[in-house]
Parts: structure tokens; C-alpha cells; sequence
């Protein structure tokens, strides 16, 4: 079998837009997923609302497609009603970090064992281009003309202060690491957090000067900072680049999980 | 095996232009009856999951297929088997 069994050809085309990132991290998620042996009758996966969240409906399995910011609450409901079955989430930036912030909290605290797969394209893609929790700081939306004044939440630091047992980050050129990353959340037992940066053409990269797809992948790229640059760069007590982000397996612990599959 | 976009998948955002590691895809220059300007191939039986997928038995690089967002890039047999005389600039 490869990723491409586990899709719902007849739904395909789907309805992202052209050179939506979106696309290319379910690829990777279901590469991963595609290692695991797992049953399609005992695999569900579970989102909110959301462009991102869109991609359970694309896929072989049961899923469900919740209410915005909500995708971990029904999500952890599944694991509890049924601890044999593999919960896989897809969720935005919006959706988990927005509406959704407690959850996320939460549903890391609990360390419940499923594994979450954000779609971080640093805006609110669906409803047009709104400012995200996300957005970097001068960064244009609709609902930051001037550029966003706010600094930028940092969900793999927070998934790790609340608890998660894997936290991981790449980014949509990083196809590779993050076929990779998914995987080893999916082998860890309780939350496996793993933050996929994403270009959304359509509504970020249109209003900061992307002018093709591939320039926000290439920029994507150009401000990942491998973990062990980071690592390096503090114990050398240099200065690590502010407009820069830590890629790579950022924790894997094994704090009690809840839901473990006996 | 043969390397294949699927135009009825495409969307044109050439992202496989920028990563195939043989650059074997390049920009298309004419829409197709969507409209969509679907990527050339250029000498695609260079595709190292082309020439050694069968041998190896299992898919080699893959890069391209695992990027595209719309799942338009595969692979498809060749019956009967045609072999390629393959030159490979490094
Ligand atoms: C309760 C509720 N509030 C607001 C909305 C409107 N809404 C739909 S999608 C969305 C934001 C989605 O952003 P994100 O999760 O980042 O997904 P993206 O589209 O960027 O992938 C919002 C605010 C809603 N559907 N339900
Ligand atoms: S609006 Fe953005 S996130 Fe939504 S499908 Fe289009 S490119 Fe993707
Ligand atoms: S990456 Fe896929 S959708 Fe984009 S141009 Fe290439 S084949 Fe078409
Ligand atoms: S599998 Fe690798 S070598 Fe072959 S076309 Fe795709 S990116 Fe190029
Ligand atoms: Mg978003």
C-alpha cells in the first residue's frame, strides 16, 4: 500500500487552492500513517473548521469534522468511548490556537494518546485572511493592515509546557522530515504534537509578496533553524535570529498517557 | 515505470519545478482544456524511482509525489516493458 490508497479518489480533486500547503501535509501524514499497520476500520480521523480542517473528508477512514475549535474535545471523546482506535487530528492555527487554545491545553496536560497535526499557515484561511494568534509580527491580514503588532504564539513551546510526550515542527518543504515526524508521534504513546508550516498562497502569501507559490515555500524554508543549530548557536551564547523558527523533534518523553491502547 | 502527471488533478502551482533533485519538471507553456498550465516532463525516464523502483522494490525519492499538494504525480507500468537508454548528468 502507499499514502495515495488511504485518499478518497472520488472526492479528488480537492477543494484547496492551487498550491495550498495543505495538500502536500496530508501527503506526508498519510505516508506516515501508511507505516502503522493500522486497520482503516480502526483509524478515525478527527478536525474542526477550517481549510485545514477540511482534509479529514479527503481521507478512507471514519472521520469526523467537528465545530471550529473543538476538533481535540470530540477527538478525546472518541479515545475515551474507545481506547483500540488510532485518533489522528488535523487542525489550523486558527482552529487550535484561537478558539481552541484550551483544548490544546488540555488535551496535552491529559497527554491523551492521539497524535495532532497542525496546519500552521499563520492566518485564517477560510474565512478570507484574518489575523491568527500566528501571524508574525508585521506580517499584513485583513485584520492587520499595518502589519501585525503582536508577537506570534509558539505552539510547539506551549504543546511542550503543557505536557505533550512528542512535539516536532517542519515545515511543507520538509516533505521527508515531516513523513518522519508524523510517524514517530504516531508510534508515541499519549499526545504527539507535530506543527507543520504551511504556505497558504491565496490569502497570506497574496498580501506579503509572494508573488508565486513557491516563494513563500522557499521563505519557509530560508527561516528554518535546524533544533541543533539552535542548540549550538545558545551554547556558543550567540544570538539565535528572531525572525527565524526551530525545526526538528523538538521533545519525545514519556510522561503518563491517558487512553493507551492496553 | 513510467513517471505521469494526472491533468485532471493538476492545479499548476509547479511546485514539483523546485524540487525535483534531476529537474525533470519544467513550467508548462499552454493551458489545457481546465485552463491550467500543467508542468512539462524533461527526459523523465531520469526519475531515479523510474529507473530503480522495480529493482529496489520500493518507491525511491518520492519527493516530488509526497509535495504535490493535488495528488497529481504517480507512476504508471510499462507494458510491455521498454527499456530507456538513461543518461544522467551529476
Ligand atoms: C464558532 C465559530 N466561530 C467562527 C467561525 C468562522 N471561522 C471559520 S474557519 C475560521 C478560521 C480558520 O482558521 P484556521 O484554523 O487557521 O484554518 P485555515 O483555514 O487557515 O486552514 C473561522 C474564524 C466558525 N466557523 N465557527
Ligand atoms: S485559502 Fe489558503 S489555506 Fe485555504 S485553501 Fe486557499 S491557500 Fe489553502
Ligand atoms: S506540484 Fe502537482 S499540482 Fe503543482 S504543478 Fe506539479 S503536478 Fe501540478
Ligand atoms: S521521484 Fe524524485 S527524481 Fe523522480 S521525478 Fe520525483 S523528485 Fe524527481
Ligand atoms: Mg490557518
Amino acid at each position: 500500500m502507499t499514502f495515495e490508497d488511504w485518499f478518497r479518489k472520488d472526492r479528488l480533486p480537492h477543494i484547496f487552492c492551487a498550491g495550498c500547503g495543505n495538500g502536500t501535509i496530508i501527503n506526508c501524514t498519510l505516508a506516515a500513517v501508511d507505516q502503522m499497520d493500522w486497520k482503516k476500520e480502526e483509524t478515525v480521523f478527527v478536525s474542526g473548521i477550517g481549510c485545514s480542517s477540511r482534509a479529514p473528508g479527503y481521507i478512507m477512514t471514519d472521520s469526523l469534522h467537528t465545530t471550529h475549535g473543538r476538533a481535540l474535545a470530540f477527538a478525546t471523546g472518541v479515545k475515551m468511548a474507545n481506547r483500540k482506535l488510532n485518533v489522528v487530528v488535523f487542525t489550523g492555527d486558527g482552529d487550535l490556537a484561537a478558539i481552541g487554545g484550551n483544548h490544546f491545553i488540555h488535551a496535552c496536560r491529559r497527554n491523551i494518546d492521539m497524535t495532532v497535526v497542525c496546519m500552521n499557515n499563520q492566518i485564517y484561511g477560510m474565512t478570507g485572511g484574518q489575523g491568527s494568534p500566528t501571524t508574525p509580527r508585521g506580517y499584513l491580514s485583513t485584520t492587520t493592515p499595518y502589519g501585525s503588532a503582536e508577537p506570534a504564539f509558539d505552539l510547539c513551546d506551549l504543546a511542550i509546557a503543557a505536557g505533550a510526550n512528542y512535539v516536532a515542527r517542519w515545515t511543507s518543504y520538509h516533505v521527508k522530515e515531516l513523513e518522519k515526524a508524523v510517524l514517530a508521534g504516531l508510534q508515541t504513546p499519549g499526545l504527539s504534537f507535530i506543527e507543520a508550516m504551511t504556505q497558504c498562497p491565496t490569502n497570506f502569501g497574496r498580501r506579503n509578496k509572494f508573488r508565486q507559490v513557491a516563494d513563500q515555500v522557499e521563505f519557509l524554508k530560508k527561516h528554518s533553524l535546524l533544533k541543533v543549530k539552535r542548540d549550538r548557536l545558545l551554547l556558543e551564547n550567540k544570538e539565535v535570529p528572531a525572525d527565524m523558527f526551530v525545526v526538528g523533534e523538538l521533545v519525545r518523553r514519556s510522561r503518563p498517557a491517558m487512553g493507551v491502547s492496553p | 515505470m513510467k513517471l505521469a502527471i494526472d491533468e485532471t488533478r493538476c492545479k499548476g502551482c509547479n511546485l514539483c519545478t523546485k524540487v525535483c533533485p534531476y529537474k525533470i519538471f519544467r513550467e508548462g507553456k499552454k493551458p489545457n482544456r481546465r485552463g491550467i498550465v500543467v508542468p512539462e516532463l524533461d527526459r523523465p525516464e531520469r526519475c531515479a524511482n523510474c529507473r530503480l523502483q522495480k529493482l529496489y522494490g520500493r518507491r525511491l525519492c518520492g519527493i516530488c509525489e509526497l509535495t504535490c499538494p493535488d495528488q497529481a504525480i504517480h507512476w504508471v507500468e510499462e507494458e510491455p516493458y521498454e527499456p530507456h537508454k538513461v543518461a544522467i548528468e551529476y
